[in-house]
């Protein structure tokens, strides 16, 4: 009998590709599961009775969870990488800005009323969906899923912290400009309470497919669509503020990230081959129907931020319309026959 | 931004109470843990980042270049590589399973100061899963015998030692979040952490591995924020008077938990895979467990009524045998393994005589009669030696065969219409507890009871890549390779040691 070659890499992951990437090897099967590799169940229960992980942590159904991939295909060291570059070039641009002057040209309505008033509360959102995410993590029922939602948890904080370092360095800046009174704001101004009440709500949510899809399909087309990108990242421009828009596109491409895994997440599931894809997908459309009537209530009221602008560049009603029908075709995206095979 | 300690001060102010919709208690918790307290982590996530980038920088640049060209770990010593096809998947659950405990903590200790923290050790469990799966990869690719390494994950599902860490490992997230911090942060990562990524990396280099102290120094950078939060939970815990009874029952039961497995196994590793021999298990043990963890770190908390866990005193008698139990049980059943074994030499015996005085009068005889047992033309393996497998314990998943196996404290009782063994007191008290937490699985007996060992290997794919040699070997001499036929030939069946007995 001739001699077997003996292989030189992982030989129980199925890789998505020809090869192995180095993302698969180091994610794939490092969280255990008694239907996988990990014989006779569960060693330890709660005191309530529950165990590591449980399959009716979503309502969703698939036979094999470990099959997701990250399209980013990001680990650790990737994802870490990125952040400290979007970091760094957010604190070079603010570095650049002081040292040549650029702040004197700002707008400074703008700056105390969108800059200070409205985008620090948007911090208290972003980490509200940090809470929300860092646990579903913990839930996911695969390792390439609890990862995208551990990097997302960061993302919202990195995105949090941004905004108060931002501002801060704001105050150095600009005269008179004072971080002052964001958290009251947060908490009691009748603008955002409706955004307050969509966080708590996400926050209250107890399925994490059900936050992926609720966040990226609904939440982040509408919400941090208005609030932050056409609110802020479109009109800096038109104030005088060429760093803020440089600081939220940063987040749009982690947006962008944490919306394309969702949408492989819905792929996933509801691909033919998949025993439960119907119900997955009654699932899934019911999910992004109430978050998307959720996330216009919330979206609503900022109108009156709107408003706030010193120079709008177009209406309220525009803005939400253009919103509104990106996230329509989104939502139109899930549709069976573009399942692919898992 | 100038103002470091504003800033900090500001993203520490980002927590509210919902007053909307309420929040669902996903992980109930009996501690009171005060809304303010000392912060354990000092960084915005942008100084994080950066950190951490260039830490990434440092080590996987050392694997990928010189330590690759060089094929370093094919020249490492073999003994030393191949406990490494084990010691690393179970690690890495720990890495894992520290980033699940790290998300209920983010979840249920509405704190913001520690929360910071809980958040960069979530990332660094990210961090720390991804190095040691990779280093597993590395070696997969530049050991000298491969085999082992490229299925380590798949094979720790089963092995009997990986499931014992995974039991010991549950702890960090399957319970109050509280008692998952004092398992993983001030148990595990406290003390532990150093006889495992600071000890560890002198015997890897002494043995020709250099890869193994690149990752595991860069891990210990992480840890010891980690430290910072296991201290900082604990302080906080304490500082509430009516956390104290429970406290110290968790305390007493994580320490226990993490001992019954980590001291056996660690030091087997430590001890019987070492070829350049320095430094014992015994001796770093007295170092950061006894000196340093309890005798500086848990003796400051005495003030606030934390004393050192319950079982300590007795953890310490038993340490003088524990880990050279372990290591003849599991040489001594080298074919359900998926790593090859080295006999000690006379050499080595010398070196464990001095180092644990009495040693060689209780194990001497063993070793020796090892060493005759390699060659599968002699058709015996060391199983024989023994009138059968022992039972493995319902708590701590370990053989019921500590201290020693002439004086083990095994007990079997019934309990719900099933005979359970426990390796001691301890973990029968544990189990007493609170039984149905213990009851959710079948023990490796149960799963196998009647097997052929013959047909256990296969079932589980412990053979190479030619389909008939073992995985696991009783020795590194090439020329005696067993395979499948000379264990099938023996027709030793796996018996549940309690088969026979009826509650």
């Amino acid at each position: 009998m001739s001699e077997a070659k003996t292989p030189r890499d992982f030989t129980y992951i199925k890789p998505r590709k020809r090869r192995l990437s180095e993302y698969e090897a180091v994610t794939c099967y490092t969280q255990p599961d008694p239907e996988v590799f990990d014989q006779g169940g569960w060693f330890l229960r709660t005191a309530e009775g529950r165990t590591a992980w449980r399959k009716e942590s979503t309502r969703l159904r698939h036979p094999h969870w470990f099959d997701f991939r990250d399209p980013a295909a990001l680990w650790q060291r990737t994802y870490v990488r990125m952040e400290a570059e979007q970091e760094r070039a957010i604190e070079r641009a603010v570095e650049d800005a002081a040292r040549g002057g650029a702040f004197r040209d700002f707008d400074p309505v703008w700056a105390r009323e969108i800059l200070g008033a409205h985008y620090r509360v948007w911090s208290f959102f972003e980490y509200g969906l940090f809470r929300c995410f860092a646990q579903a993590q913990r839930e996911a029922l695969s390792d390439t899923l609890g990862n995208v939602f551990c990097f997302a948890a960061v993302d919202r904080m990195r995105h949090a912290q941004a905004i108060v370092i931002y501002l801060m360095d704001l105050e150095g800046q600009i005269d008179g400009f004072r971080d002052v009174g964001g958290k009251e704001r947060w908490l009691s101004d009748p603008i955002y309470q409706p955004l307050r009440r969509l966080a708590e709500e996400l926050m209250a949510i107890d399925d994490w497919a059900e936050l992926a899809v609720a966040t990226h399909y609904a939440v982040d087309p509408l919400i941090a669509e208005i609030g932050v990108s056409e609110i802020v990242r479109r009109h800096g421009p038109f104030h005088g503020d060429a760093v803020t828009p440089l600081i939220i596109s940063t987040t749009e491409r982690d947006r962008r990230r944490n919306a394309e895994w969702t949408q492989e997440l819905v792929r996933m599931v509801i691909a033919r081959n998949v025993p439960d894809s119907a119900a997955n997908l009654e699932v899934i459309r019911g999910w992004v129907n109430i978050w998307t009537a959720r996330a216009l209530e919330a979206m609503e009221a900022l109108a009156a931020v709107y408003a706030r602008i010193p120079k709008a560049c177009g209406t309220f009603a525009e803005a939400v319309s253009r919103a509104r029908e990106a996230q329509a075709a989104l939502a139109a995206g899930i549709q069976p026959n573009l399942g692919k095979a898992a | 931004m100038k103002n470091f300690v504003e800033a900090h001060n500001r993203v520490k102010d980002f927590d509210w109470e919902p007053s909307y919709a309420a929040k669902p208690v996903r992980y109930p918790t009996r501690y009171k843990i005060p809304a303010k307290t000392k912060d354990p982590f000092r960084h915005l996530l942008r100084d994080y980042f950066s950190m951490e980038e260039e830490k990434d920088n440092r080590q996987y640049g050392a694997l990928e270049d010189a330590l690759a060209r060089s094929n370093a770990p094919a020249r490492a010593e073999r003994r030393w590589m191949e406990i490494m096809k084990v010691a690393l998947p179970v690690l890495n659950f720990g890495e894992y399973a520290a980033m699940k405990s790290t998300g209920q903590l983010i979840e249920t200790i509405e704190n913001a100061e520690l929360r910071q923290g809980y958040m960069a050790q979530m990332l660094d469990e990210v961090r720390h899963t991804n190095q040691e799966a990779y280093l597993v990869r590395y070696f997969a690719r530049h050991a000298a015998d491969p085999e082992g390494f490229t299925q380590a994950f798949k094979f720790r599902g089963a092995n009997i030692f990986n499931r014992a860490g995974r039991a010991a490992l549950e702890t960090f997230f399957v319970g109050d979040p509280i008692e998952g911090a004092l398992n993983l942060q001030v148990v595990a990562e406290t003390g532990y952490t150093n006889p495992i990524f600071v000890a560890m990396t002198e015997v890897a280099a002494a043995n020709g591995d250099q890869a193994t102290p690149s990752v595991f120094l860069s891990i210990q950078s992480d840890e010891s924020r980690h430290m910072a939060n296991g201290y900082s939970t604990l302080a906080a815990a304490v500082s509430n008077p009516d956390n104290l009874p429970f406290l110290q029952a968790d305390f007493d039961r994580a320490f226990w938990r993490q001992h019954a497995f980590l001291d056996p196994f660690v030091g087997a590793v430590y001890d019987y895979f070492q070829s350049n021999r320095s430094s014992s298990y015994g001796e770093k043990w007295n170092e950061w467990i006894h000196e340093d963890w309890v005798g500086c770190y848990i003796e400051k908390l005495a003030p606030f009524g934390l004393k050192a866990p319950r079982w300590y005193p007795h953890a310490r008698e038993r340490m003088q045998w524990l880990h050279h139990t372990a290591a003849m049980f599991a040489f001594a059943s080298w074919p359900l393994q998926f790593w090859r074994f080295d006999p000690l030499t006379d050499a080595d015996m010398e070196w464990f005589e001095r180092k644990y005085p009495g040693w060689y009068g209780v194990y001497g005889a063993f070793w020796k009669e090892y060493g005759k047992m390699i060659d599968p033309r002699d058709k015996m393996v060391p199983l024989s030696l023994f009138q059968s497998l022992p039972p493995l314990c319902r708590v701590c998943q370990m053989p019921c065969v500590f201290p020693r196996p002439d004086m083990t404290t095994m007990r079997v009782k019934a309990h719900a219409g099933k005979m359970h063994a426990f390796c001691g007191d301890a973990c029968e008290f544990i189990f007493d507890e609170d039984p149905q937490r213990y009851l959710g699985y079948e023990t490796f007996y149960e799963l196998y009871d009647g097997c052929d060992l013959a047909d256990y290997i296969r079932k589980n794919g412990l053979l190479r890549s030619d389909g008939k040699t073992l995985m696991a070997q009783p020795s590194l001499d090439d020329n005696k390779m067993w395979t499948i036929d000379d264990i099938a030939a023996l027709k030793i069946e796996i018996k549940n040691p309690l088969r026979e007995l009826v509650p």
